[in-house]
């Protein structure tokens, strides 16, 4: 991942920038010349967009920009290359999305259902191979990442709601997710 | 070849239009859906549905990675967009390309040139289509915009570049007037359509507003199908419509044809696309703008031609080649389409979303009902506010008009707080003037301002 050019624009805590370079194999002058001169456009960009940016994408080739918003419920999302999974280049503050959801598990007060904030792939951990971020039995605090969804090569952490103890995890690793779908079950600590 | 499966990227009527035919042709379907519309008539219908984001669309139905991801985690082979939401998104179509899917409509480089306004005039020049006098492109300026006014003469009309389904259009009197205009337009545009760059026309204060519907294959085969005139509108939004116009004479109606067709080659569009032209007092037509699209009046063709467009614009994406040539296109009889809308009238067209009660929508010989809803459904605050599309073919004008009010007559619609332009519908179509085909684009905001208020006062 040494190749990977990493940029981050500084408006406030929430709001960060990562520049990568997709199409890798151009490794010339020119390239890095295109990327200095990308980079400065984003930096441009981010000064003039209304709100907190969440993620920007950017290609080479072709030349693609994407720019997300980060909205108030949903976490901003980490990208990763296309190829391999990666942990996230950093953990930003996840937040539940169960209120925009509306969950449906509200036969018993203990408990709390975490759901997917978006449709894509489920993933337990943040690497193949590395630990999950939560098993049956763990304590969890509110804001505690659970797993991550991925859309289109957009790694989205999604956290719990809610502190208290992992009864399932529901949704099994790689597995498709749509919007609102339980992924993990809680029992809170305040009913 | 043809797909096996196809995701419908949108929802309500069209959604359902889609998926019907997809039915026929033996195409499994796919719908996404928001919160707002789990319990839709389109969800069920569907043979499978992903529920994509929350109410508000930017999160579900104008959300490109969680259509893209509902259609790779369902196998979609291709994606149809409907109208409005994603459907004239050009990057949306390159996603779907980079994504392995087919997007149901033109070559994203096409709609990209159609789409910008103001380019999409001056390709038209190109073409030989005539073309209102007005600003070569974007305007930069209030400055240039006065300039270009003083040139071309007033009244102007200042159209946003990235603009559509009427918004972003308003028309300047006078020099002082344009100054006003030009902010606030180039202002509402950065706003909606997050460009700000808008045109300037010369403006015909009584014209009509006619469109050719137009098919094309990737061998470059672009027929027409005859026009639609959509001038019975409130504001920029379309009411009624027919087919074919009865301000066109045969040469008038034929030229016309001719230009959509020399249009559509002139860029290479693909599949089903609709050039919207100004026709004067005097019936002479200007080009106006492309939709590069499937449109919300498009039964009213498929009633005269007997043509199912949204089955030609499945076919053609799959590579497939039009079955019919210009000459075997025949135009038969005259079709009204009414938009029935969940709005008040009396109380400045606001929308009335909420339980529908009662929703029995007419039958009987020549009448067609596209709508997304059925009774004890309830109208969501969240989208648009039309409840269906009611469309009527006879064989003659004046036939079309009687059974489009009969049918209206029938159609019941209640509601707690729910309010449809029914009433308004059925006062159009006894006007005199809309009887005689005399009517312009400026019609129903004059009868509203002179008898509207009669109508509808508290």
């Amino acid at each position: 991942m040494s190749e990977r050019a990493t940029g981050r624009q500084g408006r406030g805590e929430d709001t960060h920038a990562v520049v990568r370079d997709a199409e890798r194999r151009s490794e010339g002058e020119e390239t890095h010349a295109a990327m200095r001169l990308l980079r400065e456009e984003v930096a441009n960009l981010v000064k003039a967009v209304p709100g907190p940016v969440a993620g920007i994408s950017l290609r080479l080739g072709e030349c693609a920009l994407e720019v997300t918003w980060a909205f108030p419920q949903a976490p901003p999302p980490v990208l990763r290359p296309a190829s391999q999974p990666a942990a996230p280049v950093q953990q930003p503050a996840a937040v539940t999305t169960e209120q925009a959801a509306g969950s449906p598990e509200r036969e018993d007060p203990a408990s709390y259902a975490v759901t997917s904030p978006l449709v894509g792939t489920f993933y337990v951990a943040a690497e193949p191979g590395a630990p999950p971020f939560v098993r049956p039995g763990d304590r969890v605090d509110a804001g505690q990442t659970v797993g991550l969804v991925e859309a289109m090569k957009l790694m989205n952490p999604v956290a719990a709601g809610q502190a208290g103890e992992v009864v399932e995890v529901v949704v099994g690793n790689g597995e498709p997710v749509e919007y609102g779908q339980v992924l993990v079950r809680l029992r809170t600590d305040e009913p | 070849m043809s797909f096996g499966r196809i995701l419908i990227a949108n929802r309500g009527e069209i959604a359902l239009r889609v998926a019907r035919t997809c039915r026929e042709m033996g195409i499994e379907t796919v719908a996404v859906y928001s919160t707002a519309d789990r319990d839709a008539r389109f969800v069920a219908y569907a043979d499978r549905a992903v529920h994509i984001g929350p109410a508000p669309a930017r999160r579900s139905y104008l959300s490109v990675p969680a259509v893209i991801e509902a259609a790779l985690q369902t196998g979609a082979e291709a994606i149809h967009p409907g109208y409005g939401f994603l459907s004239e998104d050009a990057d949306f179509a390159r996603i779907c390309a980079d994504s392995g899917i087919t997007f149901i409509g033109p070559r994203p480089e096409v709609m990209e040139r159609v789409g910008d306004k103001a380019r999409a005039r001056s390709l038209m020049a190109e073409a030989g289509l005539p073309v209102l006098p007005g600003s070569d492109g974007a305007v930069s300026s209030a400055a240039e915009a006065e300039r270009i006014g003083s040139e071309i003469g007033y009244p102007v009309i200042v159209k946003a570049v990235a603009g559509g389904g009427g918004r972003g259009i308003e028309v300047a009197r006078d020099r002082a007037e344009l100054r006003d205009v030009y902010r606030r337009t180039t202002a509402l545009a950065r706003r909606m359509f997050g460009d700000g760059d808008v045109y300037i026309e010369r403006f015909v204060p009584v014209a009509r507003h006619v469109e050719v519907q137009l098919l094309g294959d990737s061998a470059g085969t672009v027929v027409h199908l005859g026009e639609r005139d959509c001038s019975l509108q409130r504001r920029n939004q379309k009411l009624v419509e027919e087919a074919p116009s009865p301000a066109l004479s045969e040469e008038a109606r034929g030229r016309l044809g001719e230009y959509a067709v020399a249009g559509a080659r002139h860029v290479g569009y693909t599949g089903a696309g609709t050039m919207e032209f100004l026709v004067g007092p005097t019936g002479e037509a200007t080009f106006m703008e492309i939709n590069a699209r499937i449109q919300v009046e498009h039964p009213v063709t498929e009633m005269l031609t007997g043509v199912d467009l949204v089955r030609e614009q499945i076919r053609v994406a799959a590579g497939e080649l039009l079955p019919f040539t210009q000459e075997q296109i025949r135009l038969t009889g005259a079709a009204v389409e009414c938009r029935v809308n969940a709005e008040d009238p009396g109380a400045g067209f606001r929308p009335t979303p909420g339980r529908l009660t009662v929703f029995r929508p007419p039958g009987g010989p020549g009448v067609r009902v596209d709508s997304g809803f059925a009774q004890g459904d309830t109208i969501p605050p969240d989208y648009d506010s039309m409840i269906a599309k009611l469309v009527v073919w006879a064989p003659t004008r004046k036939e079309a008009i009687a059974r489009a009010d009969r049918a209206l007559a029938e159609f019941a619609v209640e509601g707690p707080g729910v309010a449809t332009t029914i009433p308004l519908l059925r006062a159009l179509l006894a006007q005199p003037r809309f009887a005689a085909g005399e009517h312009g684009t400026g019609f129903v905001d004059t009868f509203m301002r002179e008898e509207g208020h009669m109508l509808w006062s508290a």
